[in-house]
């Protein structure tokens, strides 16, 4: 029988499994999916635009939008940075331990972020290990925006690590040995040859490390405190107005969120040629 | 640098080189020189005493198996390596402890090593714009170097929209463009097919003869060699077997391993007496032997060419070459070009002997003599005046040949 199937696609010139086969995928991810998403735009905008237009320029929506953004960049722009030294690091030196490192970068994204949350109220936290010695001196990282930042930073952590390191490993060290005997220095090499061949990998390490940041909540939720207009992130925004039964505000933002994930995979995938260009 | 360039170009020389025995002598002044340099990786030791010199504008070329070492040398020069002990000096200055970005050499890796993400130009102008020079003269500098290795319509390309040659081009202007001391060539045609390498080897020593920069060769092709060369080291395991023009290496190799590296070669086992040579039953007149170098009753090896061989039926009338051996045909093979002979002759002098096969194969031969086969090759229009049969019996005599000193001697020729 199997061999006859090619045989009668020739004859016949049309192949039933191509059409059900991609019916039935479609059909797959309809429940999954595509419904609960389309369901966000229809639910949000079934009052009319003009009152999810209100719903969205709310001055506590904006904020948390505005506080999205800005805790996701701050930690994006660490963990590139970070990233970058440690696939550098990881990549070029043979050490003892150096698996062991590698094993603990990558950890955050097997680990709870409820649990990363807790973490980091433990250390941080007024009772926490190093909190407890800070507090009496004034400093409260804990509940601030700068603890926002710190568990985007955890749970984002080997994101950029994660993209950047296979491109540091295939690279060609002879590249590096070349600019060595042409004359550069370390940094001059870094800079003008080691650089540029990361360019793709950087950009869709930052990307990726910035949707996931974006989106985070549940370690957020705990070391924010979840204060309206002062540590109040999209997703916590979310959260509290749906629990306050305010629906359509919620909706708003949940909008504006689906929306800028879709964007940010749609430049990874689309932008692909581009940031592998050479 | 373009004045440099054009009175190169005038000493080009529009005779053959293999034809010129011995008349390149290495210049005089060293540009780069290699000292007494050995290398060890943990306890296996890489290099042993490496020395040599390259002459201003000279092509001195490492030939040698993989393994033998010879890329390690190039990396020592090149500071991507330390040496275990030895010097290395460029144009008279100590450079042992420079690291490589303050020695000034340019290395052409095997794979290019172009800089991805940079155009031709950039990649060109790379090694002037860390060095901070003036916009003006950078331009200058990358447009006289593309118009040299003619790369002009390339220049906004990137590496991957060019061909193997192309790029190949580019390494070498890239680092032309900071004028180095010295040029390595790292297997520049490992990755290449076969009609691109030849072309592109005579293209690049023209290029070199024109830059006059010292340059040094790596490869593991014989034929390379031969003909990219000023002058060649043939390196085995670690150590340098002889250094020598390409027509003294071919023609009068050092060593048996030189012999057989480069070529086809015979060597048989014979013994040094009074005027002559003992090899097998034959006497080989040898006046010009080194009394110095060869005293009689020393063991030594006879070594020739397969197309030093010439091949006479009957009785042996012409005396104009020496007569090795009565020989018996085995197999005659037709390769294009020429016709080529195996032939068993008798072995060499029992005092002597080194070779434990030729013994193994005495029952083979008519005279249930020791034995030992050699290669003959023909050309064309003698092998088709002449035609030959297996299992006739021909004397053999030699054109040319070379004794390699006692075993144990090590000597030049």
């Amino acid at each position: 029988m199997s061999s006859l199937v090619p045989a009668m696609r020739h004859v016949r010139g049309f192949d039933v499994a191509r059409p059900l086969s991609i019916g039935m995928l479609v059909f797959m991810m309809l429940p999954l999916v595509f419904l609960p998403l389309a369901s966000i735009f229809i639910f949000g905008t079934s009052n009319g635009l003009d009152k999810f237009w209100a719903a969205l320029t709310a001055p506590e929506a904006i904020f948390a939008l505005k506080l999205s953004m800005a805790t996701s960049f701050w930690a994006t722009v660490f963990n590139v940075i970070f990233g970058l030294f440690a696939a550098y690091v990881l990549s070029r030196y043979n050490f003892l331990g150096r698996n062991a490192l590698i094993v603990t970068i990558s950890l955050p994204t097997a680990i709870p972020t409820a649990v990363a949350g807790f973490a980091l109220l433990l250390l941080w936290g007024p009772y926490g290990t190093l909190g407890r010695l800070l507090a009496p001196h004034g400093f409260q990282i804990m509940f601030t925006a700068g603890a926002i930042i710190l568990a985007n930073i955890f749970v984002t952590f080997p994101l950029a690590f994660g993209v950047i390191k296979p491109v540091f490993d295939t690279m060609s060290h002879s590249l590096e040995e070349a600019s060595a005997t042409i004359g550069a220095t370390r940094w001059q090499t870094f800079w003008h040859v080691t650089l540029p061949s990361l360019r793709g990998a950087i950009v869709s390490g930052a990307l990726l490390t910035f949707a996931r940041a974006v989106g985070e909540f549940g370690s957020t939720i705990l070391v924010s405190g979840n204060l309206a207009g002062r540590t109040q992130t999209a997703p916590l925004y979310i959260f509290a107005k749906f629990n306050e039964g305010q629906i359509e505000a919620a909706n708003a933002i949940a909008i504006v969120l689906a929306l800028f994930s879709f964007l940010i995979f749609s430049v990874l995938f689309f932008a692909r040629d581009w940031l592998d260009v050479d | 640098m373009l004045t440099e360039f054009k009175m190169a170009k005038a000493k080009e020389s529009l005779i053959p080189r293999l034809d010129e025995p011995a008349s390149n002598a290495p210049p005089s002044a060293a540009a780069a020189s290699v000292v007494g340099i050995s290398k060890r990786f943990g306890k296996a030791s890489v290099l042993e005493n490496i020395s040599f010199d390259v002459g201003e504008g000279e092509v001195l070329v490492l030939l040698g198996a993989s393994g033998s070492g010879k890329t390690t040398i190039l990396r020592i020069i090149a500071g991507l390596e330390m040496p275990y002990t030895g010097k290395v000096i460029l144009h008279g200055k100590d450079v042992t402890e420079l690291p490589a970005r303050e020695r000034g050499v340019g290395v052409i890796f095997q794979s290019y090593a172009l800089f991805p993400k940079m155009t031709v130009e950039k990649n060109i102008g790379y090694g002037l714009r860390i060095r901070k020079r003036k916009r003006k003269e950078i331009k200058e500098t990358v447009n006289e170097l593309l118009s040299l290795v003619q790369l002009e319509e390339h220049r906004k390309k990137y590496p991957s929209q060019l061909s193997g040659g192309q790029q190949q081009r580019v390494a070498i202007a890239r680092t032309l463009a900071y004028k180095p001391e010295v040029l390595l060539f790292d297997e520049p045609f490992g990755a290449l097919d076969t009609q691109t390498r030849v072309h592109l080897r005579r293209e690049i020593r023209a290029l070199l003869k024109k830059v006059n920069v010292p340059s040094i060769f790596i490869t593991h092709d014989q034929e390379e060699a031969l003909e990219l060369g000023d002058r060649v080291a043939v390196i085995n395991v670690g150590h340098i077997e002889q250094i020598g023009t390409p027509f003294e290496i071919y023609n009068h190799p050092a060593t048996e391993y030189v012999a057989t590296f480069l070529g086809a070669a015979n060597v048989l086992d014979a013994v040094v007496r009074q005027d002559f040579i003992e090899v097998g039953s034959a006497h080989i007149p040898a006046p010009a032997l080194d009394k110095a170098k060869f005293k009689p009753g020393d063991c030594v090896k006879i070594v020739f060419r397969p197309e030093d061989v010439s091949l006479h039926r009957g009785d042996f009338v012409r005396s104009t070459h020496p007569r090795l051996a009565n020989a018996l045909i085995e197999e005659i093979a037709f390769v294009g070009a020429y016709e080529r002979v195996r032939l068993r002759v008798e072995a060499g002098p029992e005092e002597c002997k080194t070779d434990e096969t030729s013994f193994l194969l005495t029952t083979e031969t008519p005279d249930r003599k020791p034995s030992k086969s050699i290669i003959a090759t023909r050309p064309k229009p003698e092998a088709s005046a002449t035609r030959l049969y297996v299992g006739e019996r021909v004397v053999v005599a030699l054109t040319s040949f070379t004794v390699l000193p006692p075993q144990g001697s090590k000597g030049a020729n």
